[in-house]
C-alpha cells in the first residue's frame, strides 16, 4: 500500500536542518503501524511527508501504486481529499462547524449526497452519536479525537495518518482512540500508520517502526 | 470551479458568518458602511452644489433654453410679434412657460446723501412682464426687501443687491447703498433719461443677475419705441418629457430663422465652475472607492489571517484553494453587501431627514444631497467590486501559505 525510498527532507538555513536522512519503508494494504522514537527523532515529519502536507526534499512515495510526488499541487490536494486521511495531535476541527459539519464538510466538497447520513454513522461508530450537533468548544479533548477521526474516515481513505492523536488525552481517552484504531483496522481492514510515543500502544499495532535522528532503526 | 465547490464555499462562509464573533461583524460592518457613507455623502453633497448652482441659474438667469432673435442671413435686434412666437411655442407638448424680456442697458445715478454727489455705475437692464416672468423665472423669490409686484409701473425699478449695494460686501460697481423708496436716475443707451422709484431689491450670488436691474416692458417699449417685439424669449419645460436638444428642435423646426439655445450652453463662467465641482466629486469619489476598498482590504486580510488555523486545516482534509478563496470572496460581499444597506440606511433615513430639519445655507440656498439612481449604482457596484478584489487578494495570500505553517504558525 505505502511504498517509500530513500525520503529526504533538509530544511534550509544557515545552519542546514537534515529532519529526514534517507527514509524508507513499506506497509502493506491493512497493516496497523506505530511509528515510535524521541522527540526530534523525525517521526511527524516523515508522517507530514506521506500525507503530503510538506514536499520532501528527495525520495520516492508511492501510495496505492500511484507516485505521489509527481503530483501537481491541485493532484496532491483532490488526492489528499479522496485517499487519505489524517488525525492531528490538535484535533484540527473547524471551529465554527458542528461534529457532524466537521465529518460530513470533506464528503460535500467531493459531492456526496448522503454525505450527512454517513457522518452521522461515523460519530456514531466512534461513540458520539448523541453529540452530533456539539460544536468543538463543547467537547472534552477526547471527544474531539474521536471526531477528527471520524472525518478522517468519511471518503473512505486508503491509508488513515495519526500523528501522535493521543498526546493531549488523558489514559482512559487515549485507550479509547487507540481502540478505535485498532477495531477501524480489524473490522474494516483500515490501513493506519500511527505517531506515538507511548510504549503501551504497541499492544494495539501489527508492527512498530523505531526511529531516531532522521531514519528508520528497525 | 463546480457547482460542488460553489456549494462547498458558501457553506464555509455561510458557517464562518454564523458562527463568528457578531462584534467583530459589527465592527466591519460599521467600518465598511462609514466608508460607504462617505462615498455617499461626498459624492451626493459636491452633486447637491453642483445641481444647486445650475439650479439656481435656471431658475433665476438662464431658463431651461432661450430664443434668440434672427442671426443669419441678416442679424436682426429683436425677435418680432413675440406674443404670436410665444404662443407657437407653447403650443409644443412639454412647454409649461414662456416670458419675453428687452434687454438694456443703462448708467445709474445715486445720490445718497441727498447732497449733489452722485455714483455713477453702469448695469445690464432686464424689461419684463412679471405676471408671466414668475411663470419661468424666480427673481421675485429672491426679494430681500420691498417687493417685485406683478405690475411694475412705469416709473418702478427692482434692483439687484450687486447694484444697490448695502447687502454683503461692498463692490465698486454698487451704488453705495439704494433702499426701497429711494430714486435712481438711468440714462440709457439711445440717450433717453428716465427717474425710476426703487420698489424691491433681490439677492441672487450665483451669476451675475445679482447686478441687473428690472423694469417693466411697456417701460422698456417706450424707450426703444418699440412695440410686441422681444431680445430673448425664455423657455421653461418639463425635462422629464423630452431632453433639452429635443425641445432646441422643435422650436427650431417652428421658427428656424431664430437661434435657439440651452441653459447648458449659456452657463458661461458658472458652468466652467459646476465643471470643475464635478471633476472634484469625481477625484473626490475616485478617492473613497480607494479608501473603502483598502479598508476592505485591511479588513478581510485581518479577518483571514486570523483564520489561517481554519484555512490550513481545511487545505489539509484536501480542500481545493480555489474554495477557500471563494468563501472568502463570499464573505467580503457579504459584508459590503451590508455596509452598502446600512450606508443607504444612514444616508436615507438620517442624514437627509437631518438636513431637511437643519438646513445648510449656501449661496444657491439649502444645500442637498443629490444622487441620481446611476450614481447611487454606480457607489453599490464601486464597493462589491473593491469587496470582490479586498476580499480575494488576502484570501488567495493566506491560501497559499504553507499548509503546517497555516495550521501551527
Amino acid at each position: 500500500m505505502i511504498s517509500v525510498k530513500n525520503l529526504v527532507k533538509t530544511y534550509p538555513g544557515e545552519v542546514p536542518t537534515y529532519a529526514l536522512k534517507g527514509v524508507s519503508i513499506e506497509v502493506a494494504a491493512g497493516e496497523f503501524v506505530a511509528l515510535m522514537g524521541r522527540s526530534g527523532s523525525g517521526k511527524s515529519t516523515f508522517l507530514h511527508q506521506l500525507g503530503l502536507l510538506d514536499t520532501p526534499t528527495e525520495g520516492e512515495v508511492t501510495i496505492d501504486s500511484i507516485n505521489v510526488l509527481t503530483l501537481s499541487e491541485t493532484e496532491r490536494t483532490r488526492f489528499r481529499l479522496e485517499h487519505l486521511g489524517y488525525v492531528f495531535q490538535e484535533y484540527a476541527l473547524i471551529a465554527e462547524f458542528t461534529a457532524l459539519e466537521n465529518v460530513y464538510f470533506p464528503a460535500m466538497a467531493l459531492g456526496d449526497s448522503d454525505a450527512k447520513d454517513r457522518a452521522a454513522h461515523l460519530l456514531d461508530l466512534v461513540g458520539l452519536g448523541s453529540r452530533l450537533h456539539h460544536q468543538p468548544h463543547e467537547m472534552s479533548g477526547g471527544e474531539q479525537q474521536r471526531v477528527a477521526i471520524a472525518r478522517s474516515l468519511i471518503n473512505n481513505p486508503k491509508v488513515l495518518f495519526a500523528d501522535e492523536p493521543t498526546a493531549n488525552l488523558d489514559t482512559e481517552s487515549s485507550a479509547t482512540v487507540f481502540k478505535l484504531f485498532q477495531k477501524l483496522n480489524q473490522d474494516l481492514n483500515q490501513t493506519i500508520l500511527v505517531v506515538t510515543h507511548e510504549p503501551e500502544d504497541k499492544q494495539y499495532v501489527d508492527r512498530v517502526v523505531w526511529m531516531r535522528d532522521g531514519v528508520i532503526e528497525s | 470551479m463546480t457547482g460542488t465547490d460553489i456549494k462547498a464555499a458558501f457553506f464555509i462562509a455561510y458557517k464562518t458568518i454564523s458562527k463568528g464573533h457578531k462584534s467583530t461583524l459589527a465592527l466591519i460592518v460599521f467600518i465598511l458602511s462609514l466608508s460607504f457613507f462617505n462615498l455617499m455623502f461626498v459624492s451626493g453633497f459636491l452633486s447637491g452644489f453642483s445641481d444647486g448652482i445650475i439650479r439656481s441659474m435656471v431658475e433665476t438667469t438662464t431658463a431651461h433654453l432661450a430664443v434668440l432673435p434672427q442671426e443669419v442671413p441678416i442679424k436682426k435686434e429683436y425677435i418680432i410679434d413675440q406674443a404670436s412666437v410665444r404662443s407657437g411655442i407653447e403650443t409644443i407638448p412639454g412647454i409649461e412657460a414662456t416670458t419675453a424680456h428687452y434687454q438694456l442697458g443703462g448708467s445709474f445715478a445715486y445720490d445718497k446723501e441727498q447732497d449733489g454727489v452722485f455714483t455713477y455705475v453702469s448695469a445690464p437692464i432686464i424689461a419684463v412682464n412679471q405676471s408671466e416672468e414668475k411663470a419661468v423665472l424666480s427673481v421675485a423669490d429672491n426679494i430681500v426687501s420691498g417687493e417685485f409686484p406683478d405690475t411694475l409701473q412705469k416709473d418702478e425699478i427692482i434692483l439687484g443687491a450687486n447694484l444697490a449695494g448695502g447687502f454683503g460686501t461692498e463692490q465698486s460697481t454698487d451704488l453705495g447703498g439704494v433702499v426701497v423708496g429711494d430714486t435712481v436716475s438711468v440714462v440709457y443707451g439711445n440717450g433717453v433719461s428716465r427717474t425710476y422709484t426703487v420698489r424691491g431689491i433681490f439677492k441672487v450670488t450665483i451669476g451675475s443677475i445679482g447686478g441687473t436691474a428690472y423694469i417693466s416692458t411697456k417701460e422698456a417699449e417706450a424707450i426703444l419705441s418699440t412695440f410686441n417685439n422681444a431680445s430673448e424669449i425664455m423657455v421653461k419645460a418639463d425635462l422629464t418629457k423630452y431632453t433639452l436638444d429635443e425641445y432646441m428642435t422643435r422650436i427650431k423646426s417652428l421658427y428656424p430663422e431664430l437661434v435657439v439655445e440651452t441653459y447648458t450652453t449659456r452657463l458661461s463662467t458658472v458652468g466652467i465652475l459646476v465643471a470643475a465641482f464635478n471633476i472634484i466629486a469625481l477625484i473626490v469619489s475616485v478617492i473613497s472607492i480607494i479608501v473603502a476598498a483598502i479598508t476592505i482590504f485591511v479588513m478581510i486580510y485581518v479577518n483571514a489571517v486570523s483564520k489561517r488555523r481554519q484555512i490550513g486545516i481545511l487545505k489539509a482534509i484536501g480542500i481545493k484553494e480555489s474554495i477557500i478563496e471563494l468563501s472568502y470572496v463570499i464573505q467580503s460581499i457579504f459584508y459590503a453587501s451590508l455596509a452598502v444597506i446600512s450606508g443607504m440606511m444612514i444616508v436615507f433615513l438620517a442624514v437627509i431627514p437631518f438636513l431637511d430639519a437643519r438646513p445648510i445655507m449656501m449661496p444657491y440656498g439649502e444645500a442637498t444631497l443629490v444622487f441620481t439612481t446611476v450614481g447611487i449604482i454606480i457607489n453599490i457596484v464601486s464597493l462589491l467590486v473593491s469587496g470582490l478584489l479586498a476580499g480575494f487578494v488576502p484570501a488567495k495570500m493566506v491560501a497559499r501559505e504553507n499548509i503546517l505553517t497555516s495550521i501551527w504558525g
